[in-house]
């Protein structure tokens, strides 16, 4: 080995040291870049969801008292419905289940309370799911929330569209006897949309994951047919 | 550094690896902010999605929820930059594991939910049947991009490349 090739690795030896502690140094900057990135993505993210969020809200006439959802009937058994006015199964639920749903309140043996929730805000371009549910409140203020129901899960429109204009649920409002102008000044001043935010959340907090969500005295009921919600009621009332 | 002009086999692979790793790169960029982009619009949704998983408290899961669209926007811009690569491939098999976990534990559980993974979470209509299985290939599907890119993370038009700059010395380690 001549002491000139030695020279030349030493030399080579240096550089590549200088080298690395410059990707050294280079890559500490950008992983802390990075991170920090990340972090702050994450804080924006929280922070926008606490500016959407309120907090106050106020429960229309006929709601219970946590205010979760509209209540109808007496009877000594609680059934809690939770429903997005969106969603085709709960379309399919009512249509399958409301008769006796109706029967078991009319007959004194059952409370209904429906849960408007708003799960389904993403497959409609105009928040339908809220807005038909803080529609639903205004009903349930005129005190015709049962019937604006049915009508709504009636004219359901498909996923995935514009859902119903505030101007349709309007007419719809008016044709189950509503006042038209009080009926439509609720609807579009969304005087009702911050309790749709809370009955939605307090339906997450009770474990509801999906619509339609039916739960007697508190548990839920895995068998929705008219026979098997008759049978889940009577058994509970005993 | 090899110069092979011949088309031997790992000549091959040094010339195609650059080219898999901005493929590997740009296809988890595009995973993320598919997947951040369907959940940012509806936060309150997302922290639903979290929340059916059942494994945190309610009010965590909607904290988690609304960051996570930003953080997932966010990795899918620093590999789509190419910066801090490795730190971000990183960051994602970590992510992409806690989620097949979660996956798998929902599966476990016997809960029927849909993963939330691109959007669409939580619930399922009824009659619907969960596809944990697809899910879970899916996310190693991408968990093995991450992986590409923790091994080899030094890819073309990236910015970690050009703050490198011509110093090429043994270019793996960033």
């Amino acid at each position: 080995m001549s002491s000139r090739k030695g020279r030349r690795d030493a030399a080579r030896v240096v550089r590549e040291q200088i080298a690395r502690e410059k990707r050294r140094k280079r890559t500490l900057w950008t992983t802390i870049a990075a991170v920090l990135v990340l972090v702050i993505a994450g804080g924006i993210g929280w922070a926008v969801y606490s500016s959407q969020k309120s907090d106050d809200f106020t429960a229309p006439p006929g709601a219970n008292d946590a205010g979760t959802g509209i209540v109808q009937g007496t009877g000594p058994v609680t059934i809690d419905l939770y429903e997005d006015y969106l969603c085709p199964a709960c379309k399919q639920f009512q249509q399958i289940n409301g008769e006796t749903l109706n029967q078991l309140v009319t007959e004194g043996k059952a409370k209904l309370v429906f849960h408007p929730v708003a799960f389904l805000n993403r497959f409609s371009t105009t928040e339908y799911s809220t807005r038909s549910s803080a529609a639903s409140g205004c009903a349930a203020q005129g005190g015709k929330f049962r019937e604006f129901t049915d009508q709504l899960f009636a004219k359901q429109p498909p996923e995935g569209g514009a859902g119903l204009s505030n101007d349709e649920l309007v007419d719809i409002g008016a044709g189950v006897g509503l006042n038209r102008d009080e009926f439509a000044s609720c609807v579009s001043d969304g005087t009702y949309r911050s309790w749709t935010e809370h009955v939605t959340d307090e339906a997450s907090k009770a474990g509801v994951t999906g619509t339609p969500t039916i739960k007697i005295n508190g548990s839920e009921l895995r068998d929705r047919s008219p026979e098997g919600i008759r049978a889940a009621v009577e058994a509970a009332g005993k | 550094m090899t110069v092979t002009p011949s088309p031997s086999p790992a000549g091959r692979w040094q010339t195609l690896r650059p080219w898999l790793g901005v493929a590997a790169r740009l296809g988890l960029a595009a995973v993320w902010l598919i997947a951040g982009g369907t959940k940012v619009g509806d936060l309150a949704a997302s922290g639903r999605a979290v929340n059916a998983y059942q494994v945190m408290p309610y009010e965590l899961a909607t904290v988690i929820g609304a960051a996570l669209p930003f953080v997932e926007l966010a990795l899918g811009l620093l590999l789509l930059a190419g910066l801090a690569t490795r730190v971000s491939a990183g960051i994602s098999a970590v992510l992409l594991v806690v989620f097949i976990a979660g996956i798998a534990s929902a599966w476990a559980r016997g809960l029927a939910i849909d993963c939330g993974c691109f959007g669409s979470g939580g619930q399922l209509a009824a009659g619907e049947t969960p596809s944990y299985l697809p899910e879970i290939l899916r996310d190693l599907g991408f968990l093995a991009l991450a992986g590409f890119l923790l091994i080899w993370p030094r890819t073309p038009f990236s910015v970690d490349g050009w703050l490198a700059g011509d110093d090429t010395v043994e270019d793996t380690d960033e």
